[in-house]
């Protein structure tokens, strides 16, 4: 078989299982528990998750975002109701439109102000381009390379 | 040259605010955090007392100082403050100054042994799934906090607390009932 039509179909391949795994599914109650306490910092832990983490409060906390899932509580509900207790501090990720968000946009700022900064430097250093001989300068130097000639005979 | 002299500004108002921010940060007591259920309605509940004598809500406390403090027996710390609070029990226990035990993250016979052995005279329950110590926000035990007459979290004292820390508490909170 031609090597072309086989890497055509694998990138086929490819791109129906990513079609697949992507499709719109249904989220099921597990994997919704999964979301929540994956975005939830164990109290008692040194930065993990409460799926992550084996301890008893992070147990107790699964077993509430469960109960909640079962009594038809959404997402943003169920992390309001820990942030009404915790703070923004009980998310790994600290939510953007916050004082918290300052951590995503203070990278984001010093990147943008570093380039400024390259780019400036960068100009600034650029020499002009010297600028070519004049027409009687040119002139000049053909009567002497001339006259010199002449000298040597 | 413009652009040299916003850079050289822009670093020293970054480095000001550094300064600025870490200066208020320890400036604060770190037992003294103020999470978000400072200032709100403390979260209600019904808990069952310790010793099996009944239930305990917290409504039924309304117009009260309450003192709360999440306890256990295999908190070291927890046996460290309990002198501290026998003392400031028996110093309010005639006041409108109720003290109340919350035992944390262990089994009813351990909770009711420990508090038999140290003397709480207070009254003491069982917070057997973590409800409500997940309500109030708790890292861990020991942990304390300051409700109004009002029924809002006035504060709050994470680790061990010292008398007049407890007792500097309890009369805010008095003096701001009597006015």
């Amino acid at each position: 078989m031609n090597g072309r039509v086989v890497i055509a179909i694998a990138l086929l391949a490819l791109a129906a299982a990513l079609v697949f795994a992507a499709r719109p599914h249904d989220v099921t109650a597990d994997e919704r528990i999964d979301q929540i306490t994956t975005e939830l910092r164990c109290p008692v832990c040194q930065g993990l998750s409460v799926k992550d983490s084996t301890s008893e409060t992070a147990r107790q906390m699964r077993d509430l975002v469960a109960q909640r899932v079962r009594e038809g509580k959404s997402n943003a509900d169920i992390e309001a109701e820990f942030r009404a207790a915790y703070g923004d501090w009980i998310f790994l990720s600290p939510p953007v439109a916050s004082w918290s968000g300052l951590v995503w946009l203070v990278p984001i700022a010093a990147l943008g102000a570093g380039l400024v900064l390259v780019t400036g430097r960068l100009r600034s250093t650029d020499t002009p381009q010297a600028a070519g001989p004049s027409a009687s300068e040119v002139a000049a130097l053909r009567e002497r390379v001339a006259r010199e000639e002449a000298a040597e005979g | 040259m413009i652009l040299g002299r916003v850079v050289r500004v822009a670093v020293v108002v970054a480095i000001l605010g550094l300064v600025v921010t870490l200066a208020l940060a320890f400036r604060r007591d770190p037992h003294d955090i103020r999470t978000g259920t400072i200032g709100k309605p403390a979260p209600g509940f019904t808990l069952e007392r310790l010793d099996g004598s009944g239930t305990v809500a917290l409504a039924d406390l309304s117009g009260k100082v309450v003192v709360m403090n999440f306890f256990a027996s295999w908190c070291l710390p927890c046996t460290q403050e309990n002198p501290t609070l026998v003392r400031v029990y028996e110093r309010y226990r005639a006041s409108d100054v109720v003290m109340l035990g919350v035992n944390y993250q262990e089994s009813r016979d351990n909770g009711l042994a420990y508090v038999r052995r140290m003397g709480m005279g207070w009254t003491t329950v069982a917070d057997d799934d973590g409800r409500v110590a997940l309500s109030y926000g708790v890292f861990g035990p020991p942990e304390t906090f300051f409700i109004g007459p009002d029924g809002v979290i006035a504060g709050r004292h994470i680790g061990p607390i010292d008398e007049a820390t407890l007792v500097t508490a309890i009369e805010t909170l008095r003096a701001r009932a009597v006015r």
